[in-house]
């Protein structure tokens, strides 16, 4: 995919579990690898090509698994969905989740897909909110409906 | 990005629906229970899927930056003679696989990786029917000297033993192995598909991004399993050692590293605009990201064992244990590790030279069989395939056989009458040394 100095998009693969693992653990503070085995999984399964990461200097620095779907919630035509991403808090000012972000919507477009969506968490999540507002994403109005059960 | 979706002539269709029901016989099982293991996943279609907007020049060698072939006949013979044997290798070593993996793919103890597997093997089944449909739409009759119909013919009726590279015709002894297989094995295959995506045959090319986009979850299927294994270990469960995986991993390893032919060959693909790498590149790069993989799997063990450890103290420890400490009763033996790439190979450069699992040499045959012993799965050393490396090791010890005739003689299964997909047609043959090429063996591809 794509090759900047010092940064490398490439299309996820199963060897990026450990590092995935790792990266999520520093932003979160859980060690969860039977989490990221499962999900890795199913995104290799659906299409590796629609999930990519970022390598600085050949050590994965940071990750974005999506996919494209359609028939979903009303939204009959495809659909570009960003569902998770992580940027090695060491690695944070370089510019890396955009550079994720470009490489995943350009396989988006290249699948078909019109738009891309995604979900934040506006009061706990400024700072994602920040990012996607900062690549063009705007609120919309179908909005997510949860009862606790 | 658009795809064009193809089906065989009639009667290679049909052929391949009967190949299917003789060793894929799940199947109808796979696809009746698609929905429950792959919700929402474009359901399985047996056809081939060729790229459009693929890159139309040549990407390397001496014809760079020209037109690419179309039709076989479009390119040189040599290159056309080249590619013929590889697409029939790779059709082998696609349709090789299930017959490897049906044998043990009851004995899963998890539901979920089974069924993986079961999937892994409807497209390795589509991967063959895609190299098939290589073959069916163009005429190579110039270099295969044989019909069509006849060259088909030839790799539906190859059978465990008959394959073409040494990987396909090892028998599965335990459900590890279709998870290490999936590991080790396809993963020489992710190599050869990204490295024919630049084929200077434009439909090989365009065959490659759909393989590609399957084989990457081939690869999690062996990868998953094998770090829940380590878990489970780790934990104390039984089912499945780290002893029994650094077996299995010895097993299939020294073969997956031969199937990028010998160290010195590769050139004449490049320079044909076949391939971009020579067999030693791509083989050093593989042995790094297996090398990975293994580590990965001992840290994984380590923090299973030691739940406390953060990411940064589990890599101290793992570096104090392969030192040769012993940390809180783990000792540098109880971990796995990689074998040599020099270790138990019969082709290439290091064939036969008896060198150990860990870069030991050997005065004798014996004492490296006993080493072999010690490192090889119990069961494996029971069947034919290590047998006949035994025998050709004792005699080159006592001088009745060269090297090089060694590694040409391997015994293999060979269909000598009709075609047939069931094993009544092969029989065991051993070829004379002087009908095998002694030259370096070009790289050939796999599932």
């Amino acid at each position: 995919m794509t090759e900047t100095p010092g940064i490398r998009i490439r299309p996820l693969d199963e060897m990026d579990i450990s590092d995935i693992v790792v990266i999520d653990e520093k932003i979160g503070g859980k060690y969860r690898p039977e989490v990221w085995e499962r999900r890795i999984g199913y995104y290799l399964r659906r299409d590796p090509e629609s999930s990519v990461v970022a390598e600085v200097d050949g050590k994965v620095a940071g990750f974005m698994l999506g996919e494209v779907r359609s028939g979903e919630f009303g939204l009959e035509e495809p659909t570009g969905w960003i569902e998770v991403l992580g940027v090695d808090p060491d690695q944070q000012g370089k510019a890396i989740g955009r550079r994720l972000a470009e490489a995943i919507l350009e396989h988006f477009r290249q699948r078909g897909a019109h738009s891309v969506r995604t979900l934040v968490d506006e009061e706990k999540q400024a700072d994602i909110r920040r990012f996607f507002g900062a690549l063009g994403f705007e609120p919309a109005t179908l909005r997510p409906f949860v009862k606790a059960l | 990005m658009s795809v064009k979706t193809t089906t065989l002539p009639k009667k290679y269709h049909e052929a391949v629906l009967r190949w299917k029901d003789v060793f894929l016989p799940d199947y109808e099982f796979l696809i009746q229970n698609w929905d429950k293991h792959f919700p929402n996943d474009q359901t399985f279609e047996l056809c081939a899927y060729r790229e459009m907007g693929m890159c139309t020049e040549i990407e390397c060698g001496d014809q760079k930056g020209k037109p690419k072939a179309q039709r076989a006949s479009e390119l040189p013979e040599e290159a056309a003679h080249h590619l013929f044997g590889a697409i029939r290798a790779q059709a082998s070593t696609e349709f090789g696989s299930i017959q490897q993996h049906r044998l043990t793919l009851a004995r899963a103890q998890e539901e979920e990786e089974q069924f993986w597997i079961l999937r892994m093997m409807a497209e390795e089944l589509r991967h063959g029917y895609q190299m098939l449909h290589l073959l069916a739409e163009d005429d190579w009759s110039s270099v295969s000297k044989e019909s069509t119909s006849d060259v088909i013919d030839d790799i539906l009726s190859m059978n465990t033993g008959s394959h073409v590279l040494g990987a396909f015709n090892i028998d599965f002894d335990s459900f590890v192995d279709n998870v290490v297989f999936c590991a080790l094995i396809d993963r020489v295959g992710k190599y050869q598909l990204q490295m024919q995506k630049i084929s200077s045959y434009q439909p090989m090319a365009e065959s490659m991004p759909q393989m590609l986009r399957e084989e990457a979850f081939h690869l999690a299927a062996g990868v998953v399993p094998m770090r829940r294994f380590v878990t489970a270990a780790a934990k104390g469960e039984t089912f499945v050692t780290l002893d029994v995986l650094q077996k299995t991993l010895n097993k299939w390893i020294p073969r997956g590293l031969e199937m990028f032919g010998d160290e010195r060959g590769g050139g004449t693909n490049v320079r044909l605009g076949l391939k971009p790498m020579k067999n030693s590149e791509a083989q050093q790069a593989y042995y790094k990201e297996v090398e990975k993989l293994v580590r990965d799997l001992n840290l994984r063990y380590l923090r299973a064992r030691m739940p406390n450890l953060t990411h940064g103290e589990s890599e101290a420890v793992l570096e104090r244990i392969l030192a040769g400490d012993t940390v809180e009763g783990v000792r540098r033996d109880d971990l796995l590790y990689m074998p040599h790439a020099d270790f138990f190979r019969r082709r290439g450069v290091p064939a036969f030279r008896m060198v150990g699992s860990q870069g030991e040499s050997f005065g004798s045959a014996q004492e490296y069989l006993q080493h072999l012993v010690r490192t090889l799965p119990e069961s494996y050393r029971a069947g034919r395939d290590y047998k006949d490396f035994v025998d050709a090791l004792l005699q080159i010890e006592n001088g009745t056989l060269t090297l090089e005739q060694a590694s040409g003689r391997m015994p293999a299964l060979r269909r000598v009458a009709g075609a047939c997909p069931c094993s009544k047609s092969v029989r065991w043959v051993v070829d004379e040394p002087a009908a095998r090429v002694a030259e370096p063996v070009a790289a050939q591809p796999v599932a």
